[in-house]
């Protein structure tokens, strides 16, 4: 039978929650610093995150020698991308300055970054509108392993199979955080003198057109803790409205777009129509978010199903695509294709528009709002990677988790902190960590994180209106009644359950957002039907939190700088 | 719903890498020390599981609603 028993407590300088690429690399660059570092990770960091199975595509600025391969270009492209609700001193401070350090890093450490073996270089491709070819495409099959041992050797302390239910805070300051271990029901107590969130983002919180929840684009066990975690604490979260769609292949919610559109791939409706073109004048070299507006429409009116259309490429392309890419990206991908059929040299891949996601991807704007630091606005805690918004692709999740590590690691340099957790407090988070095994369990978890995807995907989804988002509040109370008989009788149901509580919390958060902005923008992200045109006057961030147990929200002005 | 993830238990040495690896948590070793995918409704489909498997036993099974 699973339930509580000893109790471990651990004392370290920086704990990072969330074994991923960021997580990981905060990891490292802290104890870099010569700090004591934990990371801890609900499963075995080795091949944790959305990187766990492999990555394709590196962005990086590389400084060879053209104008859009210079920091300027790449930050005035990354501004117009987020337009403007981004702080690009944030992604120059976190990523354009250390990413030539970190693709040599890479190298170093073994990661086949040069796939033109013949001539030793780099392959570049461009994508949503980038100035130039900013993706290295390479070989990131083993990259996890790779970094999660570089930092074990490193001497970084790794707690596997451990999921943190929440921060533990000493006044104003995070000074820790409590769990539980999934396995064997031991309860964690870990005190920090810093806290770095890097748990990604929310992949499972939208209907999947599949069926599947957990067959999704990013990691599906991505459930929004950070994010859920840092707003209980009292953190900004920002844009917490725009929600995320792409395209990914049919009932397979695999990435595949930006690998096929950076090799000239064509997106077509069943009259052969290349459709992007009528809704962005770039076509399907623009930005992310006009590929599936402009899908929704061409299925809408009736020119469905869509493609995929890669045929007209060269061998070459296509080899390097089949070959190097798809499956590098995304290790079964061929096993769905051969499964169902499917020869992409002669035949046109059906797609489908995704779930919806709280975001993690180039230009997202959404999630923890962090500073040049990386930290919160609560002291003591930092964010990285896709759980906080700056710049979150793998390479900007590697880039920014790196430079977290080292800000909290500076921090405590400087200063260092004392703490005495109130045994009070940990007895209380505890205890609610452990609730669900007592209770009887009246509803499978799995059902209610159904009703979850069904009422975010009717009232919260693509299209909404004051009247749907407010039918939406009233469905996720219903669903806040019904926390109270979600039981779980091992340590992987209560794993689960708390993840659908974070879930439920930040889905609260996308309506109260969603709800606020009155104008649509981004595509798919936030089209209010009764609002459908982007008003300057909302060119803002919306930032919402928590203060004194009410929830708050405020306007900030997008960054003009 | 299958088996996503099916294993080749005679060609198996019981390493507990595709337990260890998988991000999911979906993995478990049965009392003889075989692998077993206990949550087979929660399979991401990433293939992490295989990777690095030293036997080449696993194979990934799409169910039909994904084809």
């Amino acid at each position: 039978m699973f339930e509580q028993r000893n109790e471990v407590t651990l004392k370290t300088d920086v704990l990072i929650i969330g074994g991923g690429s960021a997580g990981t690399m905060a990891a490292l660059a802290a104890r870099k610093k010569g700090l004591d570092v934990i990371l801890v990770d609900k499963a075995n960091i080795n091949r944790s995150g959305c990187g766990a199975a492999g990555n394709d595509h590196f962005m990086a600025v590389l400084e060879t020698g053209p104008d859009w391969d210079t920091p300027e270009a790449f930050l005035t492209w990354y501004k117009r991308l987020t337009q403007g609700l981004v702080d690009t001193k944030v992604v120059e401070k976190v990523y354009t300055n250390r990413i030539k350090g970190l693709v040599d890093y890479m190298e170093k450490i073994g990661i086949q970054m040069r796939i033109d073996t013949e001539n030793n270089d780099f392959v570049r491709t461009k994508s949503f509108a980038q100035p130039g070819e900013y993706f290295i495409n390479f070989d990131g099959r083993s990259l996890k392993p790779i970094i999660s041992k570089e930092a074990e050797d490193a001497g970084v302390k790794c707690i596997r199979q451990v999921y943190i239910t929440d921060l533990l805070k000493q006044e104003e300051r995070v000074v820790g955080a409590v769990g539980f271990n999934i396995r064997n029901g031991d309860s964690y107590i870990l005190e920090a003198s810093a806290v770095v969130l890097a748990t990604g983002n929310v992949s499972r919180m939208y209907r999947n057109p599949s069926g599947f929840p957990y067959n999704a684009w990013h990691s599906p066990y991505n459930n929004g803790s950070a994010q859920a975690m840092a707003y209980k604490a009292g953190a900004d979260l920002k844009n917490m409205e725009f929600v995320n769609y792409t395209l990914t292949p049919k009932n397979f919610s695999a990435s595949a777009l930006n690998a096929i559109v950076g090799m000239g791939g064509y997106i077509v409706n069943s009259l052969g129509e290349r459709y992007v073109l009528k809704y962005h004048e770039q076509g399907e070299q623009g930005p992310r978010w006009t590929m599936p507006w402009g899908t929704y429409w061409e299925l809408k009116e009736g020119r469905g199903p869509c493609y995929f259309d890669v045929r007209h490429l060269s061998d070459e392309a296509l080899e390097h695509l089949l070959n190097h890419l798809l499956p590098v990206d995304k290790n079964t991908f061929m096993d769905y294709c051969n499964q169902k059929g499917l020869d992409l040299k002669k035949d046109l891949l059906e797609i489908q528009i995704s779930e919806g996601q709280i975001p993690a991807f180039v230009g997202s704007v959404t999630g923890i709002h962090i500073d040049e630091n990386c930290l919160t606005t609560v002291p003591g805690l930092y964010a990285a990677g896709g759980c906080a918004v700056s710049i979150c692709n793998l390479a900007g999740s590697m880039a920014v988790g790196e430079a977290a590590g080292e800000a909290a690691a500076d921090e405590i340099l400087r200063n260092s902190i004392q703490i005495k957790p109130d045994p009070e407090i940990i007895s209380e988070l505890k205890a609610r960590a452990f609730e669900p095994l007592q209770r009887v369990n009246e509803l499978e978890e799995s059902r209610f994180e159904g009703k979850l995807h069904q009422v975010m995907a009717e009232y919260v989804g693509i299209g909404r209106t004051k009247l749907g988002l407010e039918t939406g509040i009233k469905e996720l109370k219903k669903l806040k009644d019904l926390t109270k008989v979600l039981g779980a009788n091992d340590g992987h149901v209560l794993m689960r359950v708390h993840e659908a509580q974070d879930m439920l919390l930040l889905a609260e958060l996308i309506i109260r957002g969603a709800l606020t902005r009155e104008e649509s923008r981004f595509g798919l992200s936030h089209y209010r039907g009764d609002y459908p045109e982007t008003n300057p006057e909302w060119h803002v961030s919306l930032h919402q939190s928590l203060k004194d147990g009410i929830p708050a929200m405020k306007k900030v002005p997008a960054y003009h700088q | 719903m299958e088996y996503p993830v099916k294993i080749d238990l005679s060609l198996c040495n019981q390493c507990g890498l595709c337990e260890f690896n998988c991000p999911g948590d979906l993995i478990y070793s049965d009392q003889a020390g075989d692998p077993y995918l206990k949550y087979p409704e929660e399979c991401w489909f990433c293939g992490a599981c295989r990777m690095d498997c030293p036997k080449n036993c696993i194979e990934i099974i799409f169910p039909m609603e994904m084809l």
